[in-house]
């Protein structure tokens, strides 16, 4: 497009040269929008009629939502060899949306919050090994949620055609061990969290932009009245005087708030919706409604012992298919039970 | 009981008799096992009127009125609406195990619910409704009472399990969508009998609004009840207030509010959806 621009401007130039007396000055100035106009990026409908692009827009929706819902895998080769679970592997893990907080009760008759997160268009999008990755472990590049293709740079675009899967909004970096890659292009459910495990969760945090210390540490501040004058929201003193003569590094100050990657860690899941891919887990995760996060299984110690017998290295709909639309913690109150009754 | 009357004077029994026949009556109405000794009584030279006489139609039959919970009705926001589906559907499962009654604020409600440090594992709390609040599993409502001169607020949480029974003893509206100001008012009007009979009540039609306006207890409030955004009907400003005082609260009126298009939130349609949704799922028990 920006050799078209400018060949047209060069050569109207010219024209206005030979017709009039006073063409001279003129030409500079085209000369310059036309500098002006070089644009090395193209954007899709550049070249399309109204009509054209609704069409496409339209189109490639429906061939991504038929791909995504059939569970078509475009890559036809036979299935990658399956290893069995031994203690200490690490599974992938998942790209949820974070769709907001509810209450659960468990059989006790305790209340608990918990934030419900749905598994949306999840696709293993690439497979790094060892060697490629960073020589250390393997690690599988997961993609969540479905995106127009039209603004995708061709890079990004020639992975997701390899994997055979629509473009993504998000994809992040899982390590796995090598026992437990998955071929890509392999869908992931919500079912590959089980009710009883703990998780991970690592998202971006709400962004609160450059904040003071009363705000973003939790300060005391100075009183507003009495005689203070211009100290009211200040930090006060940083620190001891004249032995170390310095600030400690780490010190609690000023600065930006939220808008960076933060990770919940040991959360417990108490029930999956197979259906809808739903995971309910304890307590709130960082980040805004609909952000997209990564769910991964725990690597607190103590907790791993909660993963027993997973579905390993995923849950695949065709082994495990008659699973139960809702699974519980065993903990948990279901809603079709009778009401509590305390007695003992 | 009308029924029960004539057809008692029709056979022209003593009154001495009659009353008794009543008695036992409402008492074999508190309790089904009353009614269970009254039945296998050997039948004596007078076989009382049989008991269905008295079936408290207003509590056993469910309202016909078209009802939506208000905590179906999902907020205006960005969340996705499957969030609230999903809700939707848990909340109709436990429905089907709890009956959660027809009430508004200003009706009598008894709530029967497991406590484990209560004597008996149950606590029975009789109050006014004073405030609906929460959406989707997580909605409450408060009920306050007086009970030994002390101002009682319990907020229960509707979707507990621990909520064995909703009683509602009187189902009526009262000028207000929010009774907080009870709080300030006169003890009288938020102190309820909590031995209270429930009062009959018709299942189709409006439902009934008590147009009873409150007396204050002087000031200090726990919040300025004349300022324009609370918008109470209930209460009798002109003898706690004088006019200088309500003229200087509309200092914080906005009467442009009203009229801005962007708070606008019109739910009839989705009420509908939600209220067909619901009953396709009572159906498909």
């Amino acid at each position: 497009m920006a050799a078209w621009t400018s060949r047209f401007l060069l050569l109207r130039a010219p024209c206005f040269a030979a017709l009039r007396t006073g063409g001279v000055s003129e030409s500079p100035v085209l000369a310059l929008g036309c500098v002006r106009t070089l644009k090395n990026t193209t954007w899709f409908e550049e070249h399309l009629t109204e009509d054209n692009q609704k069409y496409m827009r339209k189109s490639i929706n429906e061939e991504y939502r038929r791909q995504t819902v059939e569970k078509l895998n475009p890559l036809k080769d036979e299935p990658w060899p399956r290893h069995a679970w031994t203690e200490g592997s690490r599974r992938v893990g998942l790209v949820a949306v974070k769709l907001g907080m509810v209450p659960v009760w468990t059989k006790t008759g305790e209340r608990h919050v918990v934030t419900m997160l749905q598994v949306q268009d999840c696709h293993v999008v690439k497979c790094l090994s060892k060697e490629e990755f960073d020589g250390h472990t393997a690690a599988l590049l997961v993609g969540g949620k479905n995106v127009s293709p039209f603004h995708r740079s061709e890079e990004t675009m020639e992975m997701f055609r390899i994997a055979g899967v629509p473009p993504k909004q998000k994809v992040t970096t899982f390590k796995v061990s090598d026992n437990a890659i998955i071929k890509p292009g392999t869908p992931l459910y919500a079912a590959h969290f089980r009710p009883g495990q703990y998780v991970d969760i690592t998202a971006k945090t709400i962004g609160k932009g450059f904040q003071g210390v009363m705000k973003r540490w939790g300060f005391r501040g100075q009183p507003a009245t009495h005689g203070h004058t211009k100290t009211h929201r200040r930090p006060g003193a940083s620190g001891p005087g004249g032995d170390p003569a310095k600030v400690f590094k780490g010190k609690k100050m000023p600065g930006q708030m939220g808008n960076y990657f933060d990770t919940a860690h040991g959360l417990k899941v108490w029930r999956v919706n197979t259906k809808s891919n739903v995971l309910y887990v304890h307590g709130s995760v960082p980040g805004h409604k609909n952000c997209l996060l990564k769910v991964r299984d725990t690597i607190l110690p103590r907790r791993s012992s909660s993963l027993l017998n997973p579905p390993f290295p995923t849950f695949f709909t065709e082994e495990e298919g008659d699973l139960a639309e809702d699974l519980y913690d065993q903990d948990m109150f279901v809603y079709t039970e009778p009401s509590l009754t305390l007695a003992d | 009981m009308a029924a029960c009357i004539k057809r008692l004077d029709r056979a022209m029994f003593s009154i001495r008799l009659l009353r008794n026949v009543q008695l036992h009556n409402e008492r074999s109405l508190s309790t089904s096992l009353h009614r269970l000794a009254l039945d296998s009584e050997p039948p004596s030279k007078f076989t009382p009127p049989v008991k269905p006489v008295i079936i408290d139609k207003t509590q056993s039959v469910a309202s016909l009125r078209k009802f939506l919970s208000p905590e179906f009705v999902p907020p205006r926001q960005r969340t996705k609406p499957v969030k609230f589906t999903i809700e939707r559907k848990d909340m109709i499962r436990r429905r089907k195990v709890l009956n959660i009654p027809e009430f508004y604020v200003g009706s009598v409600l008894a709530v029967t619910m497991t406590d484990p440090h209560a004597t008996g594992k149950n606590n029975r709390f009789v109050g006014i409704c004073i405030q609906r609040g929460g959406r989707g599993l997580g909605a409450t409502f408060v009920l306050r009472n007086i009970i030994d001169n002390q101002g009682v607020e319990i907020c229960y949480e509707m979707y507990s399990p621990r909520i064995q029974q909703i009683e509602v003893l009187k189902l009526e509206k009262r000028l207000d969508d929010n009774l907080m100001y009870l709080r300030d008012a006169l003890p009288e009007y938020c102190t309820v009998d909590t031995d209270m009979k429930p009062h009959p009540f018709s299942t189709t039609g409006e439902v009934p609004v008590n147009k009873t306006k409150v007396r204050m207890l002087p000031k200090p409030w726990s919040k300025r009840w004349e300022r324009p955004k609370f918008n109470v009907k209930g209460i009798r400003f002109d003898l706690c207030l004088s006019p200088e005082q309500m003229e200087h609260a509309q200092k914080w009126a906005q009467p442009w509010v009203e009229y801005d298009m962007l708070k606008e939130y019109d739910t009839s349609k989705l009420e509908e959806d939600i209220y067909a949704e619901i009953q396709q799922e009572a159906a498909a028990k």
